[in-house]
């Protein structure tokens, strides 16, 4: 078996976002990026198949700047084989539509069995890539998956949904997409940093791949949410039952 | 004259409003018990002060009548200074004075009142794309008052000093009620005494710390974190060297960290799974900050190079992300909580110049064996500054009470150590009342001296913690 985890870099989630001055969008010049945290849930679950003799190869695959390909170190040294990079310009964003129409080219080449994805990236929150793919593949999908279960042919996957969890089971060759409880993501272990530096990464253009990389959407403006107001520490519970009387009052 | 504890409950009465004074046993009780669970007198009252000069005028009546006052701050303590040890004492809490008075970014400080939470210094730094380096286990609690009375140090220590390198001036009140104000900062200022350093570190004892102007500095953009395997504590003093020549000042952190400490946290899930197959006999947790993003690695590259050199673990693993990294602090924060899970411990705050810690920790494990080899020695901390918590869990199948009556024996084999190894007995968490005999016995004649003399004339009724850091 084969399989093509899908991987985006994004500002890392422990980072405090800005919002730009002219709202435009959130500042993402000399900020920390890391690997979007559901994607690293999708590389973790791959390793493991392999772990299990189950999977003979897995390829990770990026699209975004250049400096994407420190997220895709990151997945080699956790233990994917190889990686790709498909190229953007530095500041140039590419929405899910123009990103599943990728991934469907370098699918049909790379003739994987399954393709991981995170479930949503924590930029945008689209939440979209991994079903767009299976749509444009024409391909079952199972999404937001918190156990995958290999049997012959077919794979098994738990979804968290709102009421509750749905097991569904698809045949092969699938999308899946990850979700937090999937797994526990490996720290990175020094002598796979070592390793992961050997392994291939295939970095090629994606503006050569005759996809329309243009945006569909105008984002209008971007704003902080509202601030929370702090705090206050009262001294007893008649303070307490007094602020909740005047917000009845209020009423 | 003195005066009885109803007629000292209605005095305080008039300079205080009836929530800011606690004197029933329950709504104490939060007071009283402090993280070690060691000390156990009650208090006469909490007193929570709303202002500066509620606390002056509480200061003058304390003073009149020569009633022992205890100031406490989040209660973190870990020697027993901010709990009675007499039980007449009045404790006075800076909890409601905690405003922020002044954040300025462009000289890089914030003056703050003492009872501010250290987290939520760190937190109003932090909106501002700020850093105050200081941080502890118990951020959650401790107060700057407190911190600054205990001269707390953590882990930055290394780079950006601790509570005294990083308080640009201070405001405290003395025992008789009057306001000294040491907040201008000047860079050359050799006008008389340093008092402000004087108060520093004073545990309470010379002084109520009021405010503090406290330095900040511009955050890092991006951190890289290690935990690093080593076979031996050399090997890991060898590192610290050459990595501190490599990282200089960028260098923020190096702590040591033992195999035991990190199976207790396994065995109880106070962390994540994954760090189960770490398997060396000791960790190294290095830290580097990086002020552009562009800036090359430097730590992943230095240990790649100490790896194929044979000199660490293939356990080490090195944060990919703010996640990863936060997960390898919390391990290395809840080090000194989570001992409880594996029983009673015996502790020691100490420290020796860095290239010592191996002798220490080693002589210190062989000497303790000789008393029952099933002792669990578990030495952590700050080894960039050879400060060490050099702990010691019970044998799985010994009783509590008989491992805690060889505290004695255990104390006297490790200070002896620590002072042959010219260290010093208490390297952060100070001396309270719980080390201070053990202070008498060993410092210098001539300091304590001095220290006394000090003592007897900030504070000639012996009001401010008395009964601690000094025997009068
Ligand atoms: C989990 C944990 C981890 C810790 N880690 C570290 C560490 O890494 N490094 C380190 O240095 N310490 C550490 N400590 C101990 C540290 O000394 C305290 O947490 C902190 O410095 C005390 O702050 P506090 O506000 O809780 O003071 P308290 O505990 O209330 O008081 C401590 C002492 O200061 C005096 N005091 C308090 N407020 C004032 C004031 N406003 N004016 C004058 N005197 C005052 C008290 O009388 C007492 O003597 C740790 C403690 C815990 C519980």
């Amino acid at each position: 078996m084969k399989i093509l985890v899908a991987l985006k870099r994004v500002v890392d989630h422990n980072v405090r976002i800005r919002v730009k001055e002219d709202g435009s969008g959130v500042e993402t010049e000399n900020v920390r990026h890391s690997m979007n945290p559901f994607c690293k849930h999708a590389v973790e679950a791959a390793v493991q198949i392999k772990e299990q003799n189950k999977a003979k190869e897995i390829i990770a695959i990026s699209i975004g700047p250049i400096e994407a390909k420190d997220v895709l170190l990151n997945a080699l040294a956790m233990g994917c084989d190889r990686a790709i990079l498909l190229k953007t310009e530095k500041e140039q964003k590419i929405e899910p539509l123009a990103v599943a129409k990728l991934l469907k080219i370098i699918v049909q080449q790379e003739k994987p069995d399954l393709v991981f994805l995170g479930k949503q990236a924590i930029d945008d929150d689209a939440n979209q890539t991994g079903q767009m793919l299976a749509g444009l593949l024409d391909w079952p999908q199972g999404t937001f998956s918190s156990k995958i279960e290999l049997e012959e042919n077919r794979v098994n996957v738990t979804r968290e949904v709102d009421f509750g969890r749905a097991k569904i089971s698809m045949p092969i060759p699938a999308v899946i997409t990850a979700d937090l409880r999937l797994n526990v993501p490996r720290k990175t272990a020094l002598p796979m940093i070592i390793k992961a530096k050997k392994k291939p990464i295939n970095i090629m253009e994606a503006k050569d791949f005759n996809v329309d990389l243009q945006n569909r959407l105008i984002v209008e403006r971007i704003s902080e949410p509202p601030k929370r107001e702090g705090g206050k520490i009262l001294n007893n519970v008649q303070e307490l039952a007094n602020i909740i009387n005047e917000l009845e009052a209020e009423k | 004259m003195s005066l009885t504890a109803t007629q000292i409950i209605s005095s305080l009465e008039k300079i205080l409003d009836e929530n800011s004074i606690i004197f029933t046993k329950e709504k104490m009780q939060s007071f009283l018990t402090e993280p070690r669970n060691r000390f156990h007198q009650p208090a006469l009252a909490v007193l929570k002060p709303n202002s500066i000069s509620q606390l002056q005028e509480i200061m003058r009546f304390a003073n009149k009548y020569k009633i022992p006052i205890i100031p406490q701050g989040g209660n973190s303590g870990l020697v027993g200074g901010q709990v009675p040890l007499y039980g007449n004492e009045l404790i006075v809490s800076l909890a409601k004075i905690n405003k922020l008075r002044e954040l300025n970014i462009e000289e890089g400080y914030i003056l703050v009142e003492a009872g501010m939470i250290l987290q939520q210094v760190q937190n109003i730094a932090r909106e501002k794309n700020m850093l105050f380096p200081l941080s502890i286990g118990s951020k959650g609690s401790a107060q700057i008052g407190g911190i600054l009375a205990t001269n707390a140090g953590g882990a930055q220590v290394l780079s950006y000093g601790n509570g005294r390198e990083l308080c640009l001036g201070i405001e405290a009140i003395l025992a008789d009620g009057s306001l000294y104000n040491g907040l201008k900062f000047l860079r050359k200022d050799n006008s008389g005494y340093d008092l402000n350093n004087l108060l520093i570190g004073s545990e309470g004892s010379l002084a109520i710390i009021t405010a503090a102007k406290l330095k900040i500095f511009p955050r890092a953009k991006f951190y890289e974190t290690a935990l690093i395997g080593v076979k031996n504590l050399n090997i890991a003093y060898q590192l610290f060297q050459q990595l501190v020549k490599k990282a200089q000042k960028r260098l923020t952190a190096f702590e040591l960290i033992s195999r035991f400490g990190i199976a207790i946290q396994i065995e109880n899930k106070l962390i994540n799974q994954d760090f189960i197959s770490l398997q060396s006999p000791y960790y190294i947790l290095a830290e580097i900050s990086h002020f552009d993003i562009e800036e090359k690695e430097i730590l992943t590259q230095f240990f790649e190079i100490a790896y194929e050199k044979n000199l660490i673990n293939e356990d080490s693993i090195i944060a990919q992300s703010m996640a990863e990294r936060n997960e390898i602090w919390q391990m290395r924060e809840q080090m000194s909580e989570s001992q409880k899970f594996a029983g009673a411990s015996i502790k020691h705050d100490i420290s020796v110049a860095p290239k010592l810690v191996p002798e220490l920790i080693e002589r210190g494990i062989r000497e303790v064996a000789k008393i029952n080899k099933n002792i669990r020695p578990c030495p952590f901390g700050h080894m960039g500054d050879g400060n060490i918590h050099f702990n010691f869990s019970q044998p799985v199948k010994m009783e509590r009470e008989e491992f805690l009556s060889l505290t004695k024996e255990i104390n006297q084999i490790i200070y002896d150590i620590v002072l042959s190894l010219d260290g010093s007995i208490s390297a952060e968490h100070g001396i309270g009342q719980l080390k201070i005999d053990l202070l008498e016995r060993v410092k210098d004649p001539t300091a304590i001296k001095m220290m006394k003399l000090i003592k007897n004339s900030l504070d000639p009724n012996n009001i401010l913690n008395r009964g601690k850091v000094l025997k009068l």
